[in-house]
């Protein structure tokens, strides 16, 4: 008999943190499929009731919602991310730490109070009318900010500088260097860090709880809103739903642009 | 040597900056105002005082409520290093073909909502849950295992929503580990284990420690974890100044516990900078 090796050993742990990882979106899933209405693992019977609830306006429509504001959100903080992860990548200037906490800020501090300090602040000044989708875009926008930074910082700093000093050298104007030379050089960065931005948007409640309106809110705050009704298969099925959405994101995006080249940069935060 | 900005470069920050100071900084400052304002029957006065914090932090159910969220994110700090450090550590070093799916899968819980994240612990935890039908199937006799709601859940829940952080974090710190140290180390005469303990963690110490911060800082922070698998009895920071904001529309001691909440992050961050914490600079 072979001896367990260590590499063995780390494999069982490894394997029992997958199974850790997995086994209550697996729940989740099969729970959707009840044909009572009571989320029991294994789920009793088999049906395909809840999942045709799910799919319905009252679930659709926020989702959707989610969807839209998530892209916004993504596309915003895309374009005021690149001329700032431009700006601290290639010049020296003192109060550039100052900046890079700034953009850093919405990271460190707590979501939840960004978004409280935002409702507060907005009713304050009396922009109340805000509430809804340009409040919520507003604040996605804060929270995606530091991951479209760093992503495109990361695709800037490790794109070759000479290409676009061959094409100034080559009388191109800065302008056009950028346009023709730097952006399609970083295209990956800014792809990634729009995927990171949308995921962080569609996955965020802290922001969103505070700065939703009536008849406008995000997917997970109409979850969480329907949750006083307890746990029901069709929650499940709208669980389900909510987590094929940036699965499906990135896989198509992944097709494109190697956008795992950017997870550790981007997403560790801290 | 002193820069100063170019035009270009002011004109190009000008606009993210504008918008970061005022839907970033300037709603915190004014949370931070608002926490130090007095208010008297849930209106705000002009008077400056410290009555919001001293209120929270001398009422048992406040105290108990910071005490319990700060326990709970060193717990789920500690889990989260824990779980995840095989992880990582597999992660890294195996020539497996499949290596990006594996770390691919390990990060799914980052693209869930949390509800993805907590139903499932949920059914498996509660009164009528799976656990308790199988105890009910096994050993009649032992009764309804009350595990919900319970810190004890909150802790499980957000350990499964966090581990991916650790992952990340960590497995950026092995990835940066020169590997000429551990052939060096193997080559000298150390074994596997030594080689381990004697340079391979020692060396990825900045991300375990990054990893617990980070889990730490959002599990305070988590308000829909601590809200779905606890209760009354198991109020944290964040499910307080829920309540504060919603049922007692009171603003000066949701944004007092606000500001706590904003000052331990701080405190976390100051932290994570003096023990070399394993940080993404821009």
């Amino acid at each position: 008999m072979r001896r367990v090796t260590p590499w063995t050993g780390l494999c069982a742990v490894v394997a029992l943190v997958y199974a850790f990882i997995f086994i209550p979106i697996i729940i989740t899933a099969s729970v959707s499929f009840n044909s009572i209405n009571q989320s029991k693992f294994p789920p009793v019977g088999f049906s395909l009731r809840w999942w045709n609830e799910a799919l319905t306006d009252r679930w659709l429509e926020p989702l959707a919602l989610s969807i839209e504001l998530a892209a916004a959100a993504a596309v915003v903080a895309t374009l005021l991310g690149l001329p700032m992860a431009l700006v601290l990548v290639r010049t020296k200037f003192t109060g550039r730490a100052a900046l890079e906490g700034l953009v850093l800020g919405p990271v460190v501090l707590p979501a939840l109070v960004t978004g409280i300090a935002l409702l507060q602040m907005l009713q304050l000044i009396g922009l109340g009318s805000l509430f809804g989708f340009p409040a919520l875009l507003i604040g996605h926008t804060i929270i995606c900010l530091p991951f479209t930074v760093r992503t495109i910082a990361i695709s800037l700093r490790s794109m070759p500088r000479r290409a676009e000093d061959a094409a100034a050298n080559l009388g191109a104007s800065p302008f056009r260097v950028f346009l023709l030379v730097t952006l399609p050089l970083i295209k990956s960065g800014l792809f990634a860090g729009g995927v990171f931005a949308f995921i962080q948007s569609f996955t965020d409640y802290s922001v969103s709880l505070f700065l939703a309106a009536a008849g406008i809110k995000p997917i997970s705050v109409t979850i969480l809103g329907f949750l006083e009704f307890g746990f029901t298969p069709t929650l499940a099925a709208v669980a389900v739903i909510t987590l094929a959405v940036p699965l499906m994101l990135i896989l198509v995006v992944q097709r494109f642009f190697r956008i795992g080249d950017f997870i550790y940069g981007a997403q560790s935060r801290g | 040597m002193m820069h100063k900005m170019t035009w270009r470069a002011a004109l190009m920050v000008g606009l993210p900056s504008v918008f970061l100071l005022a839907f970033f900084v300037a709603p915190n400052a004014f949370l931070l105002t608002t926490s130090l304002l007095k208010s008297e029957s849930q209106v705000i006065t002009n008077q400056v005082t410290l009555e919001n914090f001293s209120y929270l932090l001398s009422r048992p159910l406040y105290q108990r409520a910071i005490i319990r969220s700060f326990w709970i994110g060193a717990v789920v700090g500690v889990l989260v290093v824990v779980l995840s450090y095989p992880l990582a550590f597999y992660l890294a070093r195996t020539t497996s073909r499949w290596k990006g799916l594996l770390i691919a899968l390990s990060l799914t819980p980052l693209l869930a909502s949390v509800v993805v994240r907590t139903y499932g612990w949920w059914v498996l935890l509660n009164r009528d849950g799976a656990i308790n039908d199988l105890v009910h199937a096994i050993a009649p006799g032992i009764g309804v295992l009350a595990m919900l709601p319970s810190s004890a859940a909150i802790v499980i829940g957000l350990t499964h929503s966090l581990l991916p952080y650790g992952v990340l974090t960590i497995l950026s710190a092995l990835n940066g580990i020169n590997p000429h140290l551990e052939k060096a180390s193997m080559s000298l005469g150390a074994t596997r284990w030594r080689t381990f303990w004697n340079v391979t963690l020692p060396l990825s110490m900045p991300g375990v420690v990054g990893g617990f911060l980070l889990a730490f800082s959002l599990s305070i922070s988590a308000y829909a974890t601590p809200a779905i698998l606890g209760g009354p009895a198991t109020s944290t920071m964040a499910t307080q100044i829920y309540d504060f904001l919603t049922s007692l529309d009171d603003w000066s001691l949701g944004s007092a516990m606000g500001a706590i909440l904003i000052f331990s992050s701080m405190a976390l961050l100051v932290v994570g900078v003096v023990l070399g914490a394993r940080r993404q600079a821009v």
